[in-house]
């Protein structure tokens, strides 16, 4: 068992200009899939670059075991495998060969990786275009050949920046089935992404940055322990409407577009059914959902507000 | 690496590992060009050739010593321009494509990327080399010879021109500008260095500036090791060319173990 543990990390650009990372503080256990979610511009991609070794912290710490990634760079691109969320270089590979020499630069035993890669190719459903160049391939398929490489020799810690870009639902699903996978197999991953349902499902911990800090953190049922006994209410109105005056029961709410999001007591359930009903027959709203709180709600609440406001 | 124990992979390192990690660089390298590899290494031995051929046209008639000047300074520019010129624009295509990054994840010595990138260029290079040296042998008879010292003459050649072009295309992080000083460079090098004729052609304050840049100390010891009588002393050549080896290996070590 290791654990990583980034203490007070701050990142500054252009001498102090930009605050990328503030403060951040977190830890990351082997056979743990830890995500990390916030809006554009967060922080995320400079967090793990620091992590790998590619960029050197203004301030703070990042360790894995007894070992500091920071002042050792060669030994934290050992531990660390990596998914740039930049494309990865290899218009001019066959899918196999590039998983392969990836495997193999990250120190595998050739029939190892290859039987590694044989799995992975056929586990995300790939034979197609086993023997296809880079550049001949699509976008979702030049994502998962970058998600294969990084995983086929997986490291104490695989880092992968927004993995699932530009793929399938199908595919995706299976991507995500690989990531359970590799925690299983003792990795700590370090999972950034934007599809915060999904990694709702695949994440034991996470993380919500905004604007370079920490603003929660914990397994996704514990963030949404404070809607426990809570539903969520959304209303979608028409194009451009004004958002009604809210029943008193309705708690905590964001309205994102044309979409108002509401938290009330699950006690409220049927008074709520019955105002969104006769909002509709008014011609308020165009429709409404009633479900159980998501992730999604939590960072929509604890990201939006601050957009709400702004 | 297996993560089936409860404590971390040991650091890699060692000389074996460093041989490891340079022979998967390397392929990963040629691979990484194969669509590009032909064209360019054609491309290099039209140049070394053509640039035998097309001089002689230009000047007609010219007589032996300017034959071998015009021998061996084409097997040098041949030399140095995939190191100096066509090397730093690729590394900055990697940076405009965003694949740079990449690159520098990789868990492998920093070292071992450099030698292999070298060992790259020199595929590239040596038939263009090679390329010059026939043609100047079967359309002008040229009266080469090769002496020992060929050898540490060439491989210092390519060595600093592949580390000069490694050492400004990785401390430049603008892949516009790295464009342009490799224009610059090849400007400088077919246009304006004594290579392929003798400083003394050069206007004083030219040449003087020539003493201390690496282009003719790059075309006097090649010339030393494949003539016989034109070069009479190659110390000072080698000093400068070997200064400016480890000048750029020393940036270059700076520059690629650097964290912005
Ligand atoms: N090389 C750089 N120079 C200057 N500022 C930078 C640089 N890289 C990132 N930034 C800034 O740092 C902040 C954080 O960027 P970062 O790429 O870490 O965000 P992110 O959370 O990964 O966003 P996204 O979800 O869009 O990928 C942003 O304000 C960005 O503009
Ligand atoms: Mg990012």
């Amino acid at each position: 068992m290791w654990t990583l543990r980034v203490d007070n990390l701050e990142k500054t650009y252009d001498d102090g200009a930009t605050w990328a990372n503030n403060g951040i503080s977190l830890s990351v256990q082997s056979g743990e899939v830890f995500g990390l979610l916030g809006p554009n511009g967060a922080g995320k991609s400079t967090l793990v670059k620091q992590i790998i070794g590619l960029l050197m912290p203004s301030n703070g710490s990042i360790t894995l075991g007894d070992v500091d990634l920071v002042t050792d760079p060669d030994y934290a691109r050992q531990l660390c495998s990596y998914l740039p969320q930049a494309p990865m270089p290899i218009t001019a590979f066959k899918v196999r060969e590039a998983i392969d020499i990836a495997g193999m630069i990250r120190g595998g035993s050739r029939p190892e990786v290859q039987k590694r890669r044989d799995q992975l190719i056929e586990i995300l459903q790939l034979e197609e275009w086993r023997d296809t160049l880079g550049t001949n391939l699509s976008g979702g398929v030049k994502r998962l050949v970058g998600f294969a490489m990084a995983v086929v020799e997986p490291a104490p810690i695989v880092i992968l920046d927004e993995p699932t870009n530009d793929v399938d639902p199908l595919r995706r699903r299976l991507l995500w089935q690989v990531v359970r996978d590799l925690g299983e197999r003792g990795s700590g991953v370090i999972l950034v992404t934007h599809n915060v349902l999904e990694a709702e499902k695949s994440v034991d911990r996470l993380a919500i940055i905004d604007e370079g800090k920490l603003i929660a953190e914990g397994t996704p049922s514990s963030l949404k322990n404070d809607d426990r006994g809570s539903l969520r209410l959304q209303l979608m109105l028409p194009p451009g409407s004004r958002t009604p005056p809210l029943p008193s029961y309705i708690g905590e709410n964001v309205r994102v577009g044309n979409n108002v999001v509401g938290v009330i007591p699950e006690t409220y359930a049927a008074e709520g059914i019955a105002w969104a009903q006769g909002l509709m027959t008014e011609g308020i709203a165009d429709e409404y959902a009633l479900g159980a709180t998501t992730l999604e709600d939590v960072y929509v609440r604890l990201t939006g507000e601050r957009s709400a406001t702004t | 690496m297996t993560l089936s124990g409860t404590t971390l992979p040991a650091k890699r390192f060692g000389v074996s590992h460093w041989f490891a990690m340079f022979a998967q660089l390397f392929k990963w390298n040629v691979l990484t060009l194969r669509l590009a590899l032909p064209v360019l290494i054609m491309v290099q031995l039209f140049t070394g050739v053509g640039m035998v051929l097309g001089f002689s046209l230009l000047f007609g008639d010219i007589n032996e010593v300017a034959v071998l000047y015009l021998a061996t300074g084409a097997t040098v520019v041949a030399l140095v321009t995939v190191g100096i010129v066509v090397g730093p624009q690729f590394i900055a295509q990697e940076r405009l494509q965003g694949t740079y990054e990449w690159s520098q994840s990789l868990p492998a010595p920093r070292t071992a990327a450099a030698a292999a990138w070298t060992a790259l260029n020199v595929t590239i290079a040596v038939p263009g080399a090679l390329g010059a040296l026939a043609a100047a042998r079967f359309r002008f008879d040229a009266s080469l010879v090769i002496t020992p010292l060929v050898i540490p003459a060439v491989l210092l050649v390519l060595l600093s021109g592949t580390l000069i072009g490694y050492a400004y295309a990785h401390t430049v992080s603008d892949p516009q500008t790295v464009g342009l000083i490799s224009q610059i460079l090849i400007f400088v090098i077919f246009g304006f260095s004594p290579i392929a004729f003798p400083a003394t052609n050069l206007p004083g304050w030219f040449a003087a500036v020539h003493r201390w840049l690496p282009f003719q100390s790059m075309g006097d010891v090649v010339r030393a090791g494949l003539t016989n009588g034109i070069v009479t002393t190659t110390t000072r050549a080698f000093v400068v060319l070997s200064v400016w080896t480890m000048l750029a290996a020393l940036v270059s070590t700076w520059a690629i173990g650097r964290r912005p």
